[in-house]
């Protein structure tokens, strides 16, 4: 379904100079399963998303969904796929439904079964109540759910969500974790990225765990926790990122996505990116499966 | 393309603004609302403009002679003025005494009596104008009448054969005023007319007392009439006015909505999601370019239909212009079509590089301050449409307009085709600018950066590339151009061949090589990759000289086909002709015209700069923009023109030999023969009989090729440009991406 090899990003930065966002990042996933990036703010998740979904370019390396070369093929891609991120906004000035009816029009849908899927998608995510509402008076709940509708409503075999409970209560980011499941019920392929342990314990099939731009670790969850040896998955994480961080430079807090759960003793990459990789043999570990 | 999303999105975006309050008001409640607001203002302003009176002391007026009389109860004579309710207009101040001699004596009140006081108040504006008869004025004036009436009393000798009185010298009056200020400067005008009328009066009065009759010095009155139908002579006004406010309203119209639909769009965080959705990025831009072209047409259509609402009251009172003739209105919706499709995808181009909407807003000023001139240059008094001024986009479209409102149906007709190709051509590149800022990640990811100089030029050196970047090509071309302007205005203009030669070597080397070569070493890893440092093909060398000179013929029936459409300025040709009066030495004019751009040109276009634009990925964009800015640095429009074109063609060689030599030798054997033909002169024509197949000399316009020559050159040189076509040429990295994008995309489109 997903096919990543070496996928490297850079950009021009002043201050830092030439800033690597990901740096050879290779991994795959399937139809059927939840593919999961955890990894803390500006370890390269969002890029490698943003690639995926063929809103950036890479520097170097592949991309493909689905058979499609993300850069040749970006029109082909963008039908195999639904994006949701928070970057992805939803227009103010547009109600819950003509947003999504737009949106499944752009992808070509008929309006019969467009008008029958939207019902159903409405439905599922009990979105009746406020689809004649304008997008500026939706509360983020709402938005993300009318972004999910957004993503689904032309079916797409690949689903990419980055981040997708940020900012949200306790209640509507479990309802949401519940659809996501559902979905790879139906056989979807999911990459799902988030920097919360327990997400991505309740829900992914594998994880990869990212800092800096590089994949330190992937695989399975149990595979994970003996290869390492740690059965909390949690001190697993910390233990893995701590290397890289832990080398004498004075910490930068990163400045957003403050309040989110371990956010603050997180960093932002740094100038240089230190040259001892923390975990050679398994960063650049594809899908053992 | 999908026409259905196109449409969608449109409709999508027309929604969107007519949600949105500012956009309504903007477009529908203001232009209504706005015009009989000003028209009532008009009508408030009206009143204080014609109540202006103008402050003027008079001195030495006391001996003025009774008839005919300038001044009346303190008040000029209401004979002198022209329209009735003028006197009251000037208010006259006279001292009650004549100045004493001393200008001590003041008058307990401040009228001042002397004529320094009298000068420093007019400077100081506290009296516009000051009159100033001399001591002896009116005494001269009275003496010379009476001296007129005694000649004309002699009796003797028959009136021709009297020889005419030598009248006596009367000294000037005198008017003094402040051209620094406005009210003063008027002042001046309507003393000036007063005073011009009265020595008309007094000069009557002396011919009656001469015996004459008073018409003897105006012996008869010229009569105007005006022969233009009355529509046309209406729409003469509206000619002017209409292009004008057309333009401003399409510009403005468009802006707004374009910086909501594209900076907007970033500011709210729905471009990604729109950008990760199945609308191509053409598709997208399309959308919006119809969006903003309705808005930028209904702002227009709006504006005008309420301008001519309350324009057809406030045009009741005035009676010297009529309302717009229909036709004039008829062709303006037609011209509005092209124009409001031109801006529309200018500001949709600048919208989408903008960040937020508050930096969108910016851009306003530089698009003004672009589009301004080329509006105000066609509606210029004496600018006609010609060929020329209709190959100029927005000039040419309000010329056209100027004519077809002014009634000369006929005459714009063959310049339809021109200012409409030019157009589209714009239209169409602006829409490529906006397709491109939606293709380019760093304009729509673009986040603000603290500015900080030091640490932006320590990164430039640091975080060098192989070959320059194209923002970094864009510099180069700009630093050339701006070091050239300055150093044309420092330096004087050469006046003799040595210092014109001298000119043009420093112009290569100094202004041309230098910023090019230094950029090259500083700002690049690999100079051998950015100079095109390359050996070429055996045979590239032979097929760019055969090519120069194949395609000379034609570059020179071009330049002469160019300089007949738009004539090179008199003064430059003078000053040209001046400098090369005598004959030098082919080889100091070969070395100074042919070698030294050779080397210098290519260095900086087709090295630096050229290697630059192929960054973007686009081949012939990296030749046309290199071209364009080669072009720039010739100087004279006409040559910058035909030097665009050999750039195209020596940027097209040096991408496809991957070498800088083949166009080096290209560009000093074209440059040669150039000077060769200048060179030549009829008398070498008759003294080599051989040349006789090869050039012709016709009068006027010196020694040109035959036509055979001509159209030989370009079979000739459509060979060679083949060959240099199959030539496997070297990509960079960019290219080879565009080229499999391009590759997908068709397959795709095929499938």
């Amino acid at each position: 379904m997903i096919h990543v090899k070496d996928l490297t990003k850079s950009y021009t930065d002043l201050r830092r100079g030439r800033f690597v966002a990901l740096d050879g990042v290779t991994f795959d996933a399937f139809e059927g399963e939840i593919f999961g990036l955890l990894g803390p703010n500006g370890a390269g998740k969002t890029t490698a998303l943003r690639i995926l979904s063929t809103i950036l370019r890479p520097t170097s390396g592949s991309a493909s969904v689905n058979g499609y070369d993300v850069v040749t093929q970006s029109s082909a891609v963008r039908h195999q796929i639904g994006f949701v991120s928070t970057n992805t906004g939803v227009y103010d000035r547009m109600t819950a439904w003509e947003m999504v009816e737009y949106f499944g029009r752009l992808y070509g849908i008929e309006r019969e079964l467009l008008r029958e899927r939207m019902d159903q998608l409405f439905a599922r995510l009990k979105m009746q109540e406020f689809r004649d509402v304008l997008g500026a008076k939706l509360s983020t709940g709402m938005k993300q759910k009318v972004s999910i509708a957004r993503a689904l409503v032309h079916d797409p075999p690949v689903l990419i969500f980055d981040e997708p409970t940020t900012g949200l209560d306790v209640l509507v980011s479990r309802a949401l974790l519940q659809t996501i499941a559902q979905l790879r019920e139906n056989g979807k392929c999911i990459i799902f990225s988030t920097h919360i342990m327990r997400e991505v314990e309740k829900l992914c099939d594998r994880v990869a765990i990212m800092n800096h731009g590089r994949i330190l670790t992937a695989g399975k969850l149990d595979q994970l926790r003996s290869q390492h040896g740690e059965e909390d998955l949690e001190e697993l994480f910390f233990r893995l990122i701590a290397p890289a961080d832990d080398d004498g430079e004075p910490l930068e807090p990163t400045g957003h996505a403050a309040g989110a759960p371990g956010a603050d003793t997180l960093v932002a990459p740094r100038p240089d990116l230190p040259d001892v990789d923390p975990a050679p043999s398994a960063a650049r570990g594809g899908a053992e499966s | 393309m999908s026409w259905t999303n196109v449409k969608l999105v449109f409709f999508r975006e027309v929604r969107d603004q007519l949600r949105d309050r500012r956009t309504l008001f903007m477009i529908f409640v203001l232009p209504v609302v706005l015009y009989p607001l000003l028209g009532l203002s008009f009508f408030q302003f009206a009143q204080f403009i014609h109540k202006h009176t103008i402050k003027a002391l008079v001195l030495g007026a006391e001996g003025l002679p009774a008839t005919p009389a300038l001044i009346e109860d303190g008040h000029f004579a209401a004979a002198w003025f022209t329209e009735p309710d003028e006197p009251r207009l000037v208010e006259l101040t006279l001292p009650e005494a004549s100045p004493s001699d001393d200008g001590e004596a003041q008058a307990a009140d401040s009228i001042p009596r002397s004529l320094e006081e009298a000068k420093r108040q007019v400077r100081a504006g506290t009296y516009d104008v000051l009159i100033y008869f001399p001591p002896d004025f009116s005494d001269r004036l009275v003496q010379s009448r009476a001296q007129i009436a005694g000649e004309a009393a002699k009796e003797g000798a028959p009136a021709p054969a009297r020889a005419p009185p030598d009248l006596l010298a009367i000294p000037s009056p005198e008017v003094y005023y402040n051209s620094a200020l406005e009210k003063s400067q008027l002042g001046y005008l309507r003393v000036l007319d007063v005073l011009v009328h009265w020595r008309a009066g007094v000069g009557r009065t002396n011919l009656e007392a001469g015996g004459l009759p008073p018409q003897a010095a105006e012996p008869f009155r010229v009569a105007k009439h005006d022969v233009a139908d009355p529509g046309r002579g209406q729409s003469a006004v509206w000619a002017k006015v209409f292009p004008f406010l057309l333009l401003i309203w399409a510009m403005t119209g468009a802006f707004y909505p374009a910086i909501d639909l594209c900076a907007g769009e970033k500011e709210r965080g729905t471009l990604e999601t729109l950008l990760s959705s199945p609308a191509a990025r053409v598709e997208i831009v399309g959308g919006k370019l119809c969006t903003v072209m309705l808005f930028s047409a209904t702002t227009v259509l709006l504006n005008l239909l309420s301008m001519g609402i309350t324009g057809m009251f406030v045009l009741s009172q005035l009676q010297h212009i009529g309302p717009p003739p229909l036709l004039a209105i008829v062709w303006l919706l037609i011209a509005l079509i092209p124009i409001s499709a031109l801006f529309s995808a200018l500001c949709l181009a600048l919208a989408a590089f903008a960040r937020s909407t508050k930096e969108g807003q910016y851009y306003l000023m530089p698009l003004l301050l672009i589009t301004m001139p080329l509006v105000v240059i066609a509606i210029l008094p004496g600018v006609e449409l010609n060929l020329g001024n209709s190959l100029i986009p927005v000039t040419g479209v309000v010329l056209l307009l100027r004519t077809v409102l002014e009634g000369n149906y006929w005459q714009a007709l063959p310049f339809v085709p021109p200012v409409v190709g030019v157009t589209l051509v714009g239209c169409l590149l602006a829409i490529r600018w906006a397709v491109d800022q939606f293709n380019t990640e760093t304009v729509l990811f673009r986040e603000s950066e603290r500015l900080d100089l030091g640490l932006w030029l320590r990164n430039l050196l640091r975080d060098r590339d192989d070959t320059p970047s194209v923002s970094e090509a864009v510099f180069c071309g700009v630093l050339i151009l701006v070091i050239w302007f300055f150093m044309s205005f420092a330096l004087p203009a050469p006046t003799s061949f040595a210092e014109f030669a001298e000119l043009a070597l420093v112009t290569q080397l100094v202004v041309i090589a230098t910023p090019a070569l230094l950029m090259t070493v500083m700002l690049t890893r690999s100079p051998r990759k950015t100079l095109l440092l390359n050996r070429p093909a055996v045979l590239a060398v032979p097929a760019a000289l055969l090519l120069a000179t194949l395609l000379h013929p034609v570059v020179a029936a071009l330049q002469l086909a160019v300089t007949r459409l738009y004539p090179v300025d008199s003064r430059i040709v003078e000053m040209l002709s001046g400098i090369f009066t005598e004959r030098h030495p082919l080889w100091q004019l070969v070395l100074v015209f042919a070698v030294a751009p050779a080397i210098a040109e290519e260095l900086a276009f087709r090295g630096f700069i050229l290697s630059g634009f192929r960054r973007s990925g686009h081949k012939w964009r990296a030749i046309v923009l290199s071209s364009i800015f080669f072009g720039m640095t010739h100087g004279i429009f006409q040559q910058s023109l035909v030097a665009i074109l050999l750039g195209i063609v020596i940027g097209y060689i040096a991408v496809q030999s991957g070498s800088i030599l083949p166009g080096m030798l290209f560009h000093l054997v074209h440059n040669a023969l150039r000077i060769s033909l200048l060179h030549l002169s009829p008398e070498d024509l008759s003294r080599h009989p051989s040349l006789g197949w090869l050039v012709q000399s016709a009068s006027g316009e010196g020694i040109s090729y035959h036509p055979a020559v001509v159209v030989a050159g370009a079979l000739g040189a459509a060979a060679i440009l083949y060959w240099f076509h199959r030539q496997p040429y070297e990509r960079t990295a960019e290219e080879i991406l565009q080229d499999a994008i391009r590759h997908n995309s068709a397959a795709a489109a095929a499938a």
